[in-house]
């Protein structure tokens, strides 16, 4: 390929990876942008500010998105983290991963349509709680997967020399591993936060409709052809990842080297 | 008698990770066979029969697998192109941000910004109306909820490429791809031959199983085809979750055989890709 062309080429990538954040802000800051019209004649805060203000809970829906991915984030790393170490130590550790990715490899929507008969059993369908375990049971897998390349015989061996020289458990974690693991921790945090904050199929059927997530929001904008609300609820779905993307960038890969 | 903490461990694990997928199988294979569920009187095959007899499953399996296949061909090969004729530039501090910025948005909003932009009324069919190619919105082509799932395809692009770029470049990069091209440079090989015999097969064969997964969670994708797709046929979650989820109660047990005879066959698939295979083991 030519040095122009390449040039004109990577112009036009930009244009394409920013023309969906920008159409979606612009579509959210114009009350009326139907066909014929190429540009909406009006921009504006005002979507902004009626839904706001309004009673469509946009922001409570935002509040609680952020409340289970959070949940979902640290508690299925820690878990991951702790239990992907018993995996490893374990004499069938590799037919145990295999299992691993069972529940990772199904679609999730299936996976909670046969599993709202427990849930409806437990007490826990059609609310939060039902939809933070739910959304575990898929973010935990991922994390289990992620860990099992952490351990090796130089993790081992570090653990080794934490007892040879009579360090206790305690120390262990938070004097060794925890500070080796820093940095896949946090990104496995972010994964999971991010496999959470994006769930929709799952969340539709154990939260039954009860549990509005931002995911859940959006899709009932389309359907009632409220794009503009649309708009708006996939922006603040999709900026939060954006900042993510910038800490990880920024902070986490930039630790690493 | 005491557990220690691997077993505790090992105890959670199976709790958390391996019994409620099997439970929910269980569950979706006794629903099938009429021995749970309302309105269900006793074992039967009758459901089972009736799947296969309406065709629904085949149907929706095929259409699922070509438009999952079409999507990671295509996307697969963009990625590849990227990342054959762009390395060098997608290194650089903008780039490398940037290229990150499509995982941003879930499959939900892919959806809805793909709606936007080729339904009748949407950006593309304005441009068309300005441009005078056509005259109204409906002269604009189906290009959603359309029969050939164009609209869906386009998606799954959009969702997947990126990601293949990623990782092929990680790829790239970590298996020296780069010095090795310059040796077969050096020892006479010419560009063409450089992308086919060495680029091309190091990167598909170091990441065969990841497109391979890739394929398998666009054959289960649930909101894009929800959205973007037909009525009939329907991709296959959207088909298990509108026969479970109807008002008529009788099909409900019929979604549940499609819902195993799905996670039968993605067990299998997982089964072939990550058994544990017999090797030497090079660990660090």
């Amino acid at each position: 390929m030519k040095p122009k062309s390449k040039h004109i080429f990577l112009v036009f990538l930009t244009i394409l990876i920013f023309f969906p954040f920008i159409f979606l802000v612009l579509l959210s800051m114009a009350p009326e942008w139907r066909f014929p019209n190429i540009l909406p004649q009006y921009f504006g805060p005002d979507n902004w500010q009626t839904i706001l203000r309004s009673e469509t809970g946009l922001l409570h829906s935002f509040l609680i998105s952020l409340l289970i991915s959070l949940s979902v984030g640290i508690v299925s790393t820690l878990f991951g983290f702790l239990i992907s170490r018993s995996l490893y130590y374990h004499p069938q550790r590799k037919w145990l991963n295999l299992f691993t990715y069972f529940p990772y490899i199904l679609a999730p929507v299936v996976f909670g349509a046969c599993l709202s008969f427990f849930f409806l059993k437990m007490g826990i369908f059609g609310n939060i709680t039902g939809v933070i375990i739910a959304q575990f049971l898929i973010a935990f897998p991922y994390a289990l997967i992620f860990f099992s390349s952490f351990w090796n015989k130089k993790i081992k061996s570090y653990e080794d020399l934490v007892a040879t020289l009579g360090g206790n458990q305690w120390q262990k974690y938070s004097r060794v591993l925890f500070p080796l693991a820093k940095s896949m921790l946090l990104i496995c945090f972010f994964q999971t936060f991010l496999i959470s904050w994006f769930e929709y199929g799952l969340t539709s059927i154990i939260g039954v409709g009860k549990v509005q997530t931002l995911t859940i929001k959006v899709f009932l904008f389309i359907k009632e052809a409220n794009y503009y609300y649309g708009a708006i609820s996939s922006c603040l779905l999709i900026f939060p990842p954006v900042l993510l993307l910038y800490i990880n960038k920024k902070y986490v890969f930039k630790n690493r080297v | 008698m005491k557990i220690s903490k691997h077993q505790l461990g090992i105890v959670f694990f199976i709790l958390i990770g391996v019994v409620p997928f099997f439970g929910a199988l269980l569950y979706a294979v006794l629903y099938s066979f009429g021995i749970v569920g309302i309105l269900n009187e006793g074992f039967t095959f009758l459901f089972w029969k009736s799947v296969f007899h309406s065709g629904d499953f085949v149907k929706s399996l095929g259409y699922s697998m070509s438009i999952a296949l079409v999507s990671v061909i295509l996307s697969v090969g963009g990625a590849l192109w990227l990342a054959i004729n762009f390395t060098r530039n997608f290194q650089s501090r903008f780039f490398s941000f940037i290229i990150y910025l499509p995982l941003a948005i879930p499959g939900i909003v892919t959806a809805f910004f793909t709606f936007q932009l080729l339904s009748k009324g949407g950006l593309f069919s304005r441009i068309f109306h300005r441009l005078g190619w056509i005259e109204s919105a409906s002269g604009f082509p189906d290009l959603v909820n359309d029969t050939y799932a164009i609209g869906i395809v386009l998606a799954f692009i959009t969702l997947v490429l990126p990601f293949f770029l990623l990782l092929f470049l990680s790829v790239y990069k970590n298996e020296n791809i780069e010095q090795l091209s310059s040796l077969a440079k050096s020892l006479g090989a010419n560009s063409t031959q450089v992308i086919r015999r060495i680029i091309v097969p190091i990167l598909l064969k170091k990441t065969w199983i990841v497109i391979v997964l890739y394929f398998i969670f666009l054959l289960g994708s649930y909101e894009v085809p929800l959205i973007l797709g037909q009525e009939h046929p329907q991709m296959l979650s959207v088909l298990i979750i509108r026969e479970i989820k109807q008002y008529d109660l009788t099909k409900i047990s019929e979604g549940y055989a499609i819902a195993v005879m799905y996670t039968i066959m993605v067990s299998l698939a997982a089964l072939i890709l990550f058994l544990p295979k017999k090797k030497i083991s090079h660990e660090t």
